[in-house]
């Protein structure tokens, strides 16, 4: 036994040496088209990218447990709340380099790490039962109040797309008025959550709620076409809102990476974060998945010819995502306290 | 007792303890301290995730014994138009995955869903979504676990049928029982160690289900676990909540063990023997006896089956991005060791419970299988952390690196696989060995024979249908894997569930069924391959 593992130490220490040029990426993020910028990444740079996807805790754990011994160099998730309680934990280095921090928005990074796309979390509803008079200036603050009883579908209070918005409520509002916000919010469902934002999004198509909350991207995907005819048309009839345009602007999460504590390969790793961020790769995401550019000075027509999607609206700024990470715990045990599956 | 403690009770004793380590691991969480999450569940949901598991697990029970018995009973003692094709033919539900029927259960009935699309190609009037049943929830749950792991009590159940003797039934003739009563008093007590052993299954994969829960919007416990760990950050109590699944399920074991504590199912010698005339059904009972197997066999496979095709037809690009190279010599390495690590393991077990009769062991055993229960995830974290802390803290590691070793490493994935199907597998051949007598042990030692020449000569032979039996369900059960496979894997391996999950988890299950229905024809080609093992008609 203690032969033979000497022998698989050395050879993997050998292997390892000779692919020495590489960059190792553990993702929670699993889009296809993430793969293909990879490969347009090796084909530019001779660096190699080893991926690893899988469920978000586990593969934090698995990070902290391999410690020092981790070959992981970079981690990626969509989810700044996520990002950040890693961070928390010391998983990440400080590895801004001063390109990252130039073309990356402050509210969307830290010392550790930083958005590569944005997405924004917003509300579609119908123009057939909804009034004008109602959605205009709407917030999201006010789908706590009575008039929007059953009327309103969203998903889950598990989804962590969710448990931010509401983190970003108590960052803005504090524990108590989000506590009493959630509580009228949760008696105006329409139905018991379930299924994902583009179920909500097909709710208000079907007529089983008049609004929904839901990202961006979810409505554009339907639009192109990738989810059937009948859902594009389904799509084309549902029109979004984005609220709190006339306070902060519009709640936004990010996609994010950082670098680890313990990566080998720390320069390979800085070149495929600046790589994401070049206009190229923020093209082949927006074009791919419709998530927003991260980059400043940089907006993708596409989403506004093709989607039907806003690019100038207002974004929340003033919210940093990183206060997602504090405030999720509390998020959701006001939400299962008001009742929220 | 010194006696007793030979090579056969040691080797035993370390592979039951060897897969009890995710279960000890996870009780040590009772020695550490809790978040406040513990505190908002017992206040808000935890009475009712308790609940829906058990309305689950009772649903999923009752709806599996139901369709596994019944069709088992239909075709092993029935002749009938299309009894030789759905003998085998229902075996084929094992292919597909419960969370792949999910997908396709929701996909279809949901919103602007293809049950949508295609009523409205078909009609003129526009028909709207609200005329459509919604099968989600409780309900959609409970449908997409139970047809797609019903196979369990069927396969084990109809074996059992299939060698009863003919003298059991006669005997209920002679006592001048009905059918009803016959079925009732004699058919269903005597097959009672296989029907238990494939429930047993059903109640663990169905306690450890997340996908098809979540998928369906309902919570259970394991959304408590979930929810503790991921977004509190509370690995202990989501250990905790595990250890309480695992110790319901152990109780569930013991009182079954307890409760046919004296009974023996050992098949009668070979002269006693008497097959089966099966019983020739015509007009509607036939007919009758033919729709339910269709049925089950529609709504099993089928259905899963046409949705994904339909899919992957309309959208076949993602058909041709696949590397299939790559996925199938990486699913079939994974297969391959794993298969033979279990059953060899499981074999050496399960003979040295059978030698040694210690209790001790016996209850190592099903302390160590009830692991089974717990969510993949839990086990695999469990795992990372016991590798880990071996690395960290015995010294006679300290010069190797156990951690790339053990972590991350095709070899880590089936150290993995084997602790989370070593009760499929155990169970199984353990079903197989109740059958033979443990007479027929002692008259080979009479003869002189060593227990190694018993063990290859007498019981291997009377077994190989039950390993055959145990080989496709391993083989089924590691292709589609899912949790296990994405938290351990090494860099760039893909298999065919982690394709279809990386695409699911984009929303994009058009183009999540090309690897699924790839999944689903490979594990039908083996099933079909060797069903006629399955199926052996000799005694």
């Amino acid at each position: 036994m203690k032969f033979v593992l000497t022998i698989i130490t050395t050879l993997s220490l050998l292997i390892s040496s000779l692919l020495a040029n590489e960059v190792n990426v553990f993702s929670s993020r699993h889009y296809d088209t993430d793969i293909q910028l990879y490969e347009k990444f090796t084909n530019q740079t001779g660096i190699k990218v080893n991926i690893i996807s899988g469920e978000d805790a586990a593969l934090q754990k698995r990070i902290i447990e391999e410690g020092a011994d981790s070959k992981a160099d970079i981690y990626i998730t969509s989810d700044a709340g996520r990002l950040g309680l890693f961070d928390a934990k010391g998983m990440f280095q400080n590895s801004m380099s001063s390109l990252i921090i130039d073309k990356v928005p402050k509210n969307y990074r830290s010392e550790n790490w930083t958005g590569i796309s944005k997405r924004a979390r917003i509300i579609f509803y119908s123009k057939d039962r909804v009034k004008k008079n109602e959605i205009e200036n709407l917030n999201y603050e006010d789908l706590s109040n009575l008039k929007w009883k059953n009327r309103i579908a969203i998903r889950q209070s598990n989804s962590i797309y969710n448990q931010s918005l509401v983190a970003s409520l108590i960052s803005n509002n504090g524990i108590e008025k989000t506590k009493t916000w959630s509580e009228g919010f949760v008696k105006n469902f329409s139905r018991t959550p379930k299924g994902n934002d583009r179920a909500q999004i097909l709710a208000v198509a079907s007529g089983e709620a008049d609004i929904a909350i839901a990202n961006t991207y979810y409505y554009a995907l339907m639009l192109s076409g990738q989810k059937g005819k009948d859902q594009q048309e389904a799509a084309r009839n549902v029109t979004p809102f984005y609220p709190n345009q006339g306070n902060r602007g519009t709640h936004m999460n990010i996609s994010g990476a950082g670098i680890l504590k313990n990566s080998k390969n720390k320069q390979n790793a800085i070149i495929f974060l600046e790589f994401l961020l070049s206009k190229e790769s923020q093209d082949h995401i927006v074009k791919n998945t419709f998530e927003y550019p991260i980059i400043k000075d940089f907006d993708s027509y596409e989403l506004i010819t093709n989607m039907n999607l806003e690019i100038s609206f207002k974004e929340d700024l003033l919210t940093p995502v990183s206060d997602f990470a504090k405030y999720q715990p509390d998020a959701l045990k006001i939400m299962l306290q008001s009742g929220w599956k | 007792m010194i006696a007793r403690i030979n090579i056969w009770y040691l080797s035993s004793f370390l592979i039951s303890l060897i897969v009890a380590i995710p279960i000890i691991m996870i009780f040590s969480s009772f020695f550490e301290t809790t978040s406040e999450y513990s505190l908002v569940l017992k206040e808000t949901f935890l009475s009712e995730y308790v609940i829906n598991s058990l309305t689950l697990l009772i649903g999923v029970l009752i709806l599996t014994s139901i369709i596994g018995v019944g069709c088992a009973y239909l075709v092993s003692f029935y002749n009938f138009f299309g009894a030789n094709f759905f003998k085998w033919a229902l075996i084929l539900s094992f292919a597909v995955p419960a969370y792949i029927y999910s997908y396709s259960l929701g996909a279809f009935f949901d919103n602007y869903g293809t049950a949508y699309s295609i009523l409205n190609s078909l009609s003129d009037n526009i028909i709207s979504n609200s005329a459509i049943p919604k099968l989600d929830g409780m309900f959609g749950a409970m449908l997409a676990i139970s047809f797609s792991i019903f196979g369990y009590v069927y396969v084990l159940t109809r074996t059992s049928f299939h060698y009863q003797s003919q003298n059991l039934i006669d005997l209920g003739k002679n006592l001048g029982f009905s059918k009803k009563k016959t079925f009732f008093k004699i058919i269903l007590p005597s097959a009672r160690p296989s029907i238990v052993a494939g429930l047993s299954l059903v109640a663990m994969e169905t306690l450890s289900d997340f996908g098809s829960v979540s998928f369906f919007g309902i919570s259970t416990l394991t959304t408590g676990i979930y929810n503790a760990w991921i977004t509190f950050d509370d690995l202990t109590l989501a250990n905790r909540l595990s250890f309480y699944l695992l110790m319901f399920i152990f109780l569930l074991f013991t009182i079954e063990n307890f409760s046919r504590k004296k009974a023996q199912y050992h098949t009668l010698s070979k002269s006693g023997f008497k097959t089966k005339t099966k019983i020739n059904l015509k007009g509607y009972k036939s007919t009758l006896a033919f729709s339910i197997c269709f049925l089950v066999f529609f709504i099993s496979f089928l259905f899963p089956v046409i949705q994904m095709s339909y899919w992957t037809i309309l959208f076949p690009k993602h058909f041709f991005d696949l590397n299939l190279i790559d996925l199938l010599s990486n699913t079939l390495i994974l297969v391959i060791l794993s298969c033979s690590l279990l059953i060899s393991l499981s074999f050496i077990s399960n003979y040295g419970n059978r030698i040694t009769k210690s209790k001790l062991l016996q209850s190592l055993t099903t302390f160590s299988i009830s692991g089974y229960a717990m969510p993949g995830i839990i086990l695999a974290v469990a795992y990372i952390s016991f590798i880990s802390f071996l690395d960290e803290n015995i010294f006679i590691f300290e010069n190797y690196n156990m951690k790339s070793f053990f972590i991350g490493s095709i070899f880590g994935l089936v150290v993995v696989y084997f602790v989370r199907f070593y009760s499929l597998a155990n169970n199984g051949i353990k079903s197989g060995y109740l059958k033979i007598n443990y007479s027929i042990d002692e008259s080979a030692y009479l003869l002189g024979y060593s227990k190694i020449k018993t063990f290859k000569n007498i019981h291997l032979p009377y077994l190989k249908n039950s390993i055959f039996l145990v080989i496709i369900l391993l083989l089924i059960e590691i292709i589609k894997e899912l949790p296990i496979t994405l938290i351990m894997r090494p860099f760039n391996f893909d298999t065919f569930a982690t394709t279809a999950y990386t695409y699911a988890s984009q929303d994009l299950l058009e183009a999540a069924a090309a690897p699924a229905i790839i999944l689903i024809l490979i594990s039908s080609a083996f099933i079909l391959l060797t069903s006629k093992y399955i199926l052996n008609e000799q005694s």
